[in-house]
């Protein structure tokens, strides 16, 4: 398309029988939503107030655009309907512009349609080359390598691009899943569609899944079925967050066993301990540092006071001494040996 | 050390040192105003580390010749003192810092040697003890094939009574120097560690017993020894492998030339990690349990890194247990667990190989420091 001149205008307002309109034909195709029931009550009511665009091709017309409002007429018995007709001679890449265009600026588009319309506008457009020009007029990026990335979406697997679409899976994470085995890219996506992590917890995931593997030796799909047996299987009565929270808690504890099993220990001897809730005591973070912390919550001087004699029963407790002396082996053994 | 690409800094271009540079690799040099046009070249390349460890830049050291080891507060530092003679190495070890350290990283060797000499002068006359090396940001010899820089060390140390030079290296270039008339104020040092971990994570380095033949050659010859198990890479039957390193360091080299031993866990900058992935893809360095360090690095969970540490000093000591043994940035738990004592019960880490040095080197102990 010559970027400084307008679309022709090559169209017609006529009347065409449905069954002249090869509705199976998505060669222009944008939109990923595919139903029509939002849009009947106000085609019944009022007619096709937009009309779709059509073009003719060897033995029928094939849709521009309107996709969903062919759809919907043919769903409301409509026998004709009157659409914009291009004419025959219009290039292919004008009907591609056109197709984006009715769609990328009456609404925002989502990523699988963005990737869809570059991909579009390239294998129609001449020398398979989108005029940059073009693409911001369409609202489309024109970085080449956001362009590049963006494209491969519409090529990943259909449970990535499900996920995308709801919302659950970012276009980062969307590429990285993209780069891996199918297979595996779509389970984390249908997991990550079940569960809707934040974008941190799903790489946190992916990354102990990958990590474990490469550690074990094992396939990653058996280390993410391993975790998460099924979809849908599990703790289904959980929400999202706890079952992601369970999630991350297995893995980790797979990925790092020594670091779960102190934790898991210092965490037992500390409840032997019965601080309450008056006294918290907490370890250096992943026990690397030395300094333990004591918090001491009161209000009155007698809370002072018992919380004094709390403590003198505490140093004297087999078990606060293992969990003081105790981190070189794990915190196990005998109490205060 | 195989040279692509020679540049040379235009202010050193008309240098003695740069017309024999040129000779040694039968190439010319290229001469650059900055050092940005290397960095340029070398970053231009798809792999920027791997096409750093085959271009050479001679240039000059803009800074200290001699600096202090950083170390850190949170972890008890040897109290080194760097001897910054150039940078990044020709080996390629997947856990090298150094891959992280310079961007882009690229070998460089400093000419302005009448610098370095002056500040060797200066410290010599301190009167103190010093502890010096070069392998902190290279090997200590890799430039020896062509540079002769240490054997001149070696020479110039030889001449003095107060401080140690330690050329630390995975390469059996020690060859050369075994002639010279050190007087014992060179420590040749190798770092060792398992064949598993030579075999799949230091490319291009001396295997474990040539390692060790050199070290043997070199304490026929009188220098001193030091052996540093570092980086000790931890995983399963990582504890026999080590022991088993330790028993075959002894049956090579008396302990009596050993001045010490040090260990040191792998730990890496968190930068280093997409470094690993990206060069190294089948290393298995960073599948160990880390987390973060007080530091900011990335450390083996502590009590793994106590466990392996004791069983390594246990092996040490049985064969060697009047050997100065020590830990490299841990702090007294480790060191109490491993060691059963702390640095300060002693002295302090750095008085600690001080007395090693003057012990096995035969330095002048200052009255003041040592008595």
């Amino acid at each position: 398309m010559a970027s400084e001149r307008a679309l022709p205008d090559a169209e017609a307002s006529r009347s065409i029988p449905l069954a002249e309109i090869d509705r199976r034909d998505e060669r222009f195709r944008i939109s990923t939503r595919r139903d029509s029931d939002d849009l009947k009550p106000s085609i019944r009511r009022f007619g096709l107030l937009t009309r779709p665009l059509v073009v003719p091709a060897e033995s029928a017309f094939i849709i521009v655009s309107g996709f969903r409002r062919i759809g919907a007429c043919a769903d409301l018995g409509w026998n004709q309907i009157p659409p914009r007709v291009l004419r025959a001679d219009v290039s292919a890449y004008e009907c591609a512009l056109r197709a984006v265009a009715e769609n990328s600026l009456t609404r925002p588009l989502n990523l699988i349609e963005s990737a869809r319309a570059l991909n579009l506008l390239e294998r129609k457009a001449p020398g398979g080359r989108i005029a940059e020009e073009d693409a911001a007029a369409l609202g489309l990026p024109t970085h080449a390598g956001m362009i590049s990335q963006l494209k491969r979406l519409c090529h990943l697997p259909a449970a990535i691009q499900d996920a995308v679409l709801d919302g659950a899976l970012s276009f980062a994470m969307a590429c990285d899943l993209g780069r891996m085995e199918a297979d595996l890219g779509s389970a984390f996506a249908r997991l990550f569609l079940r569960l809707k992590p934040s974008l941190n917890k799903q790489r946190e995931i992916v990354a102990l899944v990958a990590e474990i593997a490469a550690r074990e030796g094992v396939d990653p799909r058996q280390v993410l079925m391993d975790a998460c047996p099924a979809d849908g299987a599990g703790r289904p009565d959980e929400d999202g967050n706890r079952q992601t929270q369970h999630l991350r808690s297995r893995l980790r504890e797979r990925r790092f066993p020594a670091l779960a099993a102190a934790e898991k220990n210092f965490l037992r001897l500390r409840q032997r301990l019965e601080l309450g809730e008056a006294i918290q005591l907490t370890p250096p973070r992943d026990f690397e540092g030395t300094r333990f912390a004591l918090t001491l919550n009161f209000q009155t001087i007698e809370d002072v006071a018992r919380l004094r004699d709390r403590l003198d029963r505490l140093i004297g407790h087999p078990d606060f001494r293992t969990l003081i002396t105790g981190k070189a082996r794990g915190f196990e053994g005998d109490p205060g040996t | 050390m195989k040279i692509a690409e020679l540049y040379v800094d235009a202010q050193l271009a008309d240098w003695p040192q740069t017309d024999a540079a040129c000779r040694q690799f039968g190439m010319s040099a290229r001469t650059v105003q900055s050092a940005h046009e290397v960095y340029a070249a070398v970053a231009a390349s798809p792999d920027p580390i791997e096409r750093g460890k085959h271009v050479l830049y001679l240039t000059r050291n803009k800074g200290a010749f001699i600096k202090s080891c950083p170390g850190t507060r949170h972890y008890t530092c040897c109290g080194y003192k760097i001897l910054h003679i150039g940078t990044f190495c020709s080996m390629d070890c997947s856990y090298c810092i150094l891959q992280a350290y310079f961007h882009p990283p690229v070998l460089q060797y400093f000419l302005n040697h009448d610098q370095m000499e002056s500040e060797l002068e200066q410290l010599f006359a301190s009167g103190a003890i010093h502890r010096l090396g070069t392998g902190e940001f290279t090997d200590s010899l890799i430039w020896e094939p062509w540079t002769g820089l240490s054997a001149g060390l070696v020479r110039r140390f030889a001449g003095q009574d107060r401080c140690v030079l330690e050329l630390k290296t995975k390469t059996t270039f020690s060859e050369a120097l075994l002639d010279l008339p050190h007087r014992r104020r060179t420590i040749l040092s190798w770092s060792l560690n398992t064949e598993r971990v030579i075999g799949a994570e230091e490319r291009g380095t001396a295997a474990l017993d040539a390692r060790l033949r050199a070290a043997a050659r070199a304490a026929g010859r009188g220098y001193p020894l030091a052996f540093h198990f570092d980086p000790i890479v931890i995983d399963e039957g990582c504890a026999t492998e080590y022991c088993r390193a330790v028993e075959r360091l002894f049956a090579a080299v008396d302990s009596r030339h050993v001045v010490w031993i040090s260990l040191g866990a792998l730990r890496f900058m968190p930068e280093l990690k997409a470094v690993v992935q990206r060069r190294f893809e089948h290393s298995r360095i960073l599948h160990g349990e880390f987390i973060d360090g007080l530091d900011g690095k990335m450390r083996y969970f502590k009590p793994l890194r106590m466990k392996v540490y004791r069983g390594i000093v246990d092996a040490i000591r049985a064969h060697a247990p009047e050997v100065c043994v020590y830990l490299c940035m841990e702090d007294d738990e480790a060191w109490r667990h491993a060691l059963g004592f702390t640095p300060a019960e002693r002295g302090g880490l750095a008085r600690m190989l001080d007395e090693a040095a003057a012990g096995r080197c035969g330095l002048d102990r200052p009255e003041d420091a040592l008595s």
